[in-house]
């Protein structure tokens, strides 16, 4: 080999060997932003909101001329969907009055109105690759948004809060292979950990199901607020299908989370968990 | 000089990526810009170009991001070499080829990508790797090279004529 050939050589492999060691350092474990991240993050973030929001008016113009294709038909499903809906609305009232009677005889509260203080937040933008899944939202340490906060939409949970700036905070989406999710199944209260599977899949799964426990696809799952940062009981997702984990001693499931994490605009954080009298205000 | 528009094209690039190319994901996949650019220039230029555009290129990606400072970074770099190496040894002036070559080493670099994720203990399951972000991901990068092929060739060409 020639001698400048090994040089070269040497210095590729020095390369790789400071980038592998800086990769390990910048882990991000931490829990704070140095200063120059958090004002960079900040500057950039009317920018990204602009754009964000340009994005989706273009959206919005290209795809009306297709959404006008044939209209007439959808307008009818639409009105025969709206009567059915109208039909299925009465039940769910004589549902919701029946709930609230038994509600007070059991002397339940409700628990999303009662336990939790909310913040809206928009989603300003994303992560810039496909592997992993985190979300920039508008609102930082000024609003009073703190790390390892939980983030839900209305349709169920988002992620969590993992580093704040003065006006951005970036969240870990629970379809991210970092996250790890403590929960339940709803109906048999069967434990398990909802774990990402890459970043832009919007799917997630359920591991270390006990083989023998009664787990079916279509059953929700909610997080168990056990030994993680989430509160009990957030809606999650639905399981689909469910494998044999390779040791053979577990289960595990293929999650469709109700959020859809493809188009999350805007989120709620949870700012307050009230504390109930036998039970610590959030999992470990 | 060229240091600079290098840069400024990037930082340009990486505002887009996490905002306006959100509207034009399919099946939650968008493209990936500073690949492209990397690939069509080392595949122009040749691989030691490749691989140093690559590995810039995949720095300022990490810094902006702020996690994993490297990860894109040696990604990049191998996907820039290769699409050189390609370049050496296919005719370069030529649309459908400059596509292939950005779809394999796309996916050259994708792979780096998730070996690097194993290195740093992030286990993604290697069929959802391969069918869900990898080849998706190659694919989508690899369309737009068509549009965007033409102007770093003239770029390119401008360059070499002024030195």
């Amino acid at each position: 080999m020639r001698w400048v050939t090994a040089k070269r050589l040497f210095l590729l492999v020095v390369l790789v060997a400071v980038t592998l060691a800086a990769m390990h350092f910048s882990v991000p474990e931490r829990t704070g932003l140095s200063s120059l991240e958090s004002k960079f993050r900040d500057v950039l973030a009317p920018v990204q909101t602009g754009l964000t929001w340009a994005g989706r008016q273009g959206r919005y113009l290209v795809s009306l001329p297709v959404s006008m294709v044939g209209t007439a038909a959808r307008s009818q499903a639409l009105e025969q969907e709206v009567e059915r809906l109208q039909s299925e609305n009465i039940q769910l009232n004589e549902y919701l009055i029946e709930n609230q009677r038994l509600s007070a005889l059991l002397d339940y509260k409700n628990v999303m109105v009662n336990n939790y203080n909310f913040m809206v937040a928009s989603v300003i933008s994303r992560d810039p690759g496909n592997w992993f899944g985190t979300v920039t939202l508008n609102r930082g340490s000024s609003d009073g948004v703190i790390v390892n906060m939980s983030v839900l939409t209305p349709d169920g949970l988002v992620g969590r809060v993992i580093a704040v700036s003065a006006s951005t905070c970036e969240v870990l989406l629970i379809t991210d292979p970092r996250s790890g999710v403590g929960s339940l199944v709803q109906d048999t209260r069967t434990p398990g950990i909802i774990e990402g599977v890459a970043g832009r899949s919007g799917i997630a799964r359920m591991i270390h199901i006990p083989n023998n426990a009664p787990v079916e696809a279509g059953q929700a799952v909610v997080t168990s607020g056990q030994g993680s940062v989430f509160p009990k009981g957030i809606p999650i997702g639905i399981i689909r299908n469910i494998q044999n984990e390779p040791s053979g001693l577990f289960l595990s499931a293929e999650i469709y989370p109700f959020a859809d994490f493809n188009n999350i605009e805007e989120v709620l954080i949870v700012i307050f968990v009230q504390p109930k009298a036998d039970t610590p205000l959030v999992g470990g | 000089m060229q240091f600079i528009v290098y840069l400024l094209l990037l930082g340009v690039i990486l505002i887009l990526q996490t905002t306006v190319l959100e509207t034009i994901t399919i099946a939650g996949i968008k493209p990936d810009l500073v690949m492209l650019l990397v690939v069509l220039s080392g595949f122009l230029l040749g691989p030691k170009e490749g691989a140093f555009l690559g590995f810039f290129g995949g720095i300022v990606e990490d810094l902006f991001t702020g996690n994993y400072i490297g990860l894109n970074a040696l990604s990049k770099m191998a996907a820039g070499y290769l699409a050189g190496v390609a370049g050496e040894r296919l005719y370069r002036e030529n649309i459908p080829v400059a596509t292939i070559v950005t779809f394999f080493t796309s996916l050259a670099g994708l792979t780096v990508n998730y070996l690097l994720l194993l290195y740093l203990d992030i286990y993604v399951s290697p069929l959802y790797a391969l069918f869900r972000v990898a080849i998706p991901d190659a694919a989508y990068t690899a369309v737009l090279a068509p549009f965007f092929f033409w102007r770093i060739f003239r770029y390119v060409q401008i360059r070499s004529r002024d030195f």
